[in-house]
């Protein structure tokens, strides 16, 4: 193997696979990298054997050949190396692979690329392509509603269903729900619902950084796999197994009570709020009254922690309805909100111990439902 | 075989079965009559368990001469005279019927002078009659020798287990009374060897000190507590000095010896929450009460007592050893670590109180030791890092705190789910979609039974068909984790019998155990140090609700100590 190419290129290729390399395994070799030069490009590719990722990086390759390297090691040296050319070789049979750059030089014993995990190639299979922005929102608006607890797995990843044009995320932690509706450019074959880890996602939103051009997805047939294309990267993912639950009843259809207001000043509000309710489980408690001649509509929020003080703050809204009352975890609210990029909310209630919902204004692909919690008021 | 009436030796074998039961029934019965002779100095010897001799040497009254041999009469006694006597009765025996029950069943010598007689008596029995009776000389008081016990009793003999259980029997036994009266100056010696001697200083700590060790002895605390009518005195161990059986409970009412299950109860009730399963203190509990207030006349050996107030007795002595419980610091140092036994600790001038007056009641004197007790509550610590994912490593001024995560995080949330249970505020979350449990037959019927309380704590439960349940809502504290196993782990402490917590205190441990953070998980900075923000506020920061300690404290003194640098 020998190659030569550009540090700044090189950096950006390890740092895009580097996050998918495993931190703590009983497998030493994922702890590696692999590196194969192919015909004028280098492959990067990294796996924890959950999520494996692969870049790939222009490069003048005149030999091609492949070995995995330590990640740490390489990404470091490779990280404060000045931007100029490197020069990649390793010889025939050897294991050690030679980095020359300018008047750096550096030795890294690698282990031999057959011992690499094979990286899952899903060629056929159910196929689509999205828009780069939208999966981008819909990863935004969802994951943070998945469930960290591990006793039920499938509530720690994010479903998503795909039918014809439609691609619906949802993600829920028991306590509260979150339903994102896009568009693909492409229809899907069949209607597929599969179940995304959200480290995968997350992982994917990262990769898509500004990106513009439609990413490509393909599942495999066993719905087991699924592969994000990217410009210049690819990212592979097991999908958890099981089926969600079924979350549509769970969405009130009607309210008693609908306010509409600033979704930043909202947020505010309820961030103020929450430094008293650290101390309270993180309860807030809402009183929505409803305007008349005297004055406008509001929202009242309080929060109230024993023995350490309390606080009181006022917002304008647009109430439709009778008075309510009723107490949310802040955590659930603020997180909703800091994930709205309109400028209005509706916040629709019904009784103090039915779901709360949250929907954008002047969009209509966007729910959010928080159970609220029991306290005297 | 017709009916009749038994030979009076029948009579008086049979009733000596149930006072002489095994050679240290013998012990107690001549160690109690040399106490109630008013000895101050009581000397014990055994040989081979007992059995070849017990020797009881006393410098109290002594017994005139005239009626030595009445003394071996069954049911005379000097010490009650007429029925209303069996009512305030103040001496340990009454009932006349130790000596002769021992010469009923062994060779008996005793040798007794009386300060007004010139010379002593010595009389001899053998098989309950006597052999010999001449006048020999002695200082004032008695001297007892029993040889030969059972001989002509073998089947009594076959159940003697061997001669050093028999010894540790005795040994326990003269333990009990030198802690009963620590103004009388006890030695036992078995077979010849000397096995305990009390000074006689009427110090209970310096007691203390030759029977449980130094170490023990320095770290036990004094408990106290009046009522009416009844006065409650004592050491109780710190939590830290628990042990695994319950032989160091020691129970005196009036300075009797007795076995009490009431008294146990108080005491075990009186450590709830701070020991560990199967775990007992060290405790020595006197009562002291008129006469008339408790009835010791229940059992031949009197080993038991009757309270005529029962409640009283136990809430008095659970609130004596709480008290001494709240002037006392947790937190374990590690004293196996470090060691140190210097001559400078054990002449330590700290040894010195808890005496118990002769009469019944104790007079009242503020006791002039002063443990050098931790508080309660914990300093402000500053937060080091974690150690092995499990304990939270910080320091204060006065040394290091390692602290166990898991315990820690529940004293915390154990402390809030009762404050706000205490306040009628259980702050409860709904979820989204019901949770469905299965429950087995007998988690089902506790839920049944328990269903209303768990409504006051939040849980919202629907029976849901067959042992199905929904569980609609949960408290708060409860909602990170997974309801299902937290449900069913609920269900089962409850229905535990071995925990003595009220239910709602089973319900808050059950919680507080589930949803606290596990050993082994990752903390970041900020949730350890507010983790220690809230211990520091808890009022029992240094005990799980278990019982288990949530700490480890070691000084700056110890660390300077074992780096040489004092």
């Amino acid at each position: 193997m020998k190659l030569t190419c550009l540090q700044e290129n090189l950096n950006k290729g390890l740092g895009i696979v580097g996050r998918a390399v495993a931190t703590r395994s009983t497998l030493p070799i994922t702890q590696n990298i692999l590196l194969v030069a192919e015909p004028s490009r280098l492959k990067l590719s990294a796996t924890n054997l959950e999520i494996a990722t692969t870049s790939w990086v222009g490069a003048n390759v005149e030999e091609e050949g492949s070995i995995t390297a330590p990640a740490r090691l390489l990404m470091d040296f490779v990280n404060s190396l000045p931007n100029d050319l490197i020069e990649v070789t390793l010889p025939v049979n050897g294991h050690t692979i030679e980095l020359k750059s300018g008047r750096f030089q550096a030795h890294i014993n690698g282990i031999d690329a057959q011992d690499f995990p094979p990286i899952p190639q899903i060629s056929e299979g159910i196929a689509t392509s999205i828009e780069a922005a939208s999966l981008r929102e819909g990863i935004r608006q969802v994951t943070f509603a998945a469930t960290t607890e591990e006793s039920r797995p499938v509530l720690t990843g994010t479903n998503a269903e795909l039918e014809g044009k439609e691609l619906k995320l949802v993600a829920t932690d028991g306590f509260r729900l979150a339903v994102h509706k896009t568009t693909l450019i492409s229809p899907v074959a069949e209607p597929t619902t599969l179940i995304i880890p959200a480290r995968t996602l997350n992982e994917l939103s990262r990769l898509l950084g500004d990106q513009e051009e439609p990413v490509e997805i393909t599942m495999n047939r066993q719905k087991s796999q699924i592969l994000f294309h990217l410009k210049s990267a690819e990212i592979v993912s097991q999908l958890i197994p099981g089926s969600f639950p079924n979350y549509s009843q769970i969405i009130p259809q009607s309210y008693t009570t609908r306010a509409v207001l600033d979704t930043e000043k909202f947020l505010q509000v309820i961030r103020i709020s929450s430094i008293f309710a650290r101390d309270a489980s993180g309860i807030v408690r809402l009183i929505i009254t409803p305007g008349s001649e005297l004055g406008r509509g509001k929202i009242t929020v309080s929060a109230q922690a024993e023995e350490i003080g309390g606080n009181v703050s006022e917002i304008d809204a647009l109430i439709d309805g009778e008075e309510a009352k009723i107490a949310f975890n802040s955590k659930y609210l603020s997180d909703v909100l800091a994930v709205i990029p309109q400028a209005q909310v509706a916040l629709e209630v019904t009784t103090p111990s039915s779901p709360g919902v949250i929907r954008p204004i002047g969009v209509d692909n966007y729910v959010h439902v928080i159970m609220p919690m029991f306290v005297q008021w | 075989m017709p009916i009749k009436v038994l030979a009076p030796e029948v009579v008086s074998r049979i009733a000596a079965g149930e006072v002489i039961e095994r050679p240290a029934s013998v012990v107690k019965e001549l160690v109690e009559n040399a106490l109630d002779a008013g000895a101050s100095q009581i000397s014990i010897e055994a040989q081979s368990g007992g059995i070849d001799l017990i020797k009881v040497s006393d410098n109290g009254a002594g017994i005139p001469a005239a009626e030595v041999e009445l003394a071996f009469q069954r049911h005379a006694t000097s010490k009650i005279g007429n029925l209303d006597d069996l009512e305030k009765i103040t001496s340990l025996g009454f009932r006349g019927e130790a000596l002769p029950s021992i010469a009923a069943v062994a060779e008996v010598e005793i040798l007794t002078k009386v300060i007004s007689e010139g010379v002593g008596s010595y009389v001899y029995l053998s098989n309950a009659n006597i052999v010999c009776r001449e006048s020999r000389s002695r200082p004032q008081g008695t001297s007892v020798s029993v040889r030969h016990l059972f001989r002509y009793f073998p089947a009594r003999l076959k159940f003697l287990k061997s001669a050093n259980t028999e010894n540790s029997h005795i040994a326990h036994l003269v333990s009990q009374y030198a802690l009963a009266f620590p103004e009388v100056s006890f030695t036992l010696l078995l077979d010849k060897r000397l096995s305990l001697q009390t000074a006689g200083d009427g110090d209970l700590r310096q007691v203390l000190s030759h029977i449980y060790g130094l170490e023990v002895a320095q770290q036990m605390l004094e408990a106290a507590e009046n009522d009416v009518f009844l006065k409650v005195t004592g050491l109780t161990s710190p939590p830290s000095l628990a042990r695994s059986d319950r032989s160091r409970l020691s129970f005196f009412v009036n300075r009797r010896w007795v076995y009490s299950a009431l008294l146990t109860r108080a005491t075990e009730e009186a450590y709830h929450g701070l020991l560990m399963d199967g775990k007992h203190p060290i405790t020595i509990i006197n009562v002291s009460l008129p006469a008339a207030e408790v009835d010791v006349n229940v059992h031949p050996t009197k080993a038991q007592v009757k309270f005529r107030h029962e409640q009283i007795v136990f809430a008095t002595v659970e609130k004596a050893i709480k008290a001494a419980l709240k002037r006392t610091s947790v937190a374990k140092t590690p004293a196996t670590v470090f060691r140190d036994t210097s001559w400078q600790e054990i002449a330590s001038p700290e040894l010195n109180s808890g005496h118990w007056q002769r009469e019944g009641m104790v007079k009242d004197s503020e006791s002039p030791y002063v443990t050098p007790l931790l508080p309660l509550k914990l300093p402000v610590l500053r937060v080091l890092g974690q150690l092995a994912t499990t304990y939270v490593i910080a320091e204060c001024p006065d040394g290091l705190y390692i602290v166990d995560q898991h315990a820690a995080h529940e004293r915390i949330l154990y402390d809030r789910i009762l404050a706000q249970w205490s306040a009628k505020k259980i702050e409860v979350q709904g979820l989204l979609q019901p949770v469905t449990v299965e429950l087995s037959p007998r988690e089902e019927e506790i839920l049944k039974a328990n269903k209303e309380n768990l409504t006051q704590f939040g849980f919202a439960i629907e029976a849901f068909g067959d042992r199905s349940y929904l569980i609609r809502s949960v408290p708060v504290v409860m909602a990170k984790s997974n309801v299902t196993e937290a449900i069913n782990a609920l269900l089962d402490d409850l229905g535990s019998k071995e925990n003595s917590a009220t239910w709602e205190e089973k319900v808050a441990q059950s919680l507080a155990c589930h949803s606290a953070v596990r050993a082994g998980q990752q903390l970041s900075y900020d949730e350890m140090r507010e983790l220690i923000r809230q211990l520091e506020q808890s009022r029992e920061p240094r005990t799980c609700p278990h019982g288990r300690p949530t700490m480890i404290h070691i000084s700056s003194h110890q660390l300077e100590k074992e780096f040489g640098r004092k």
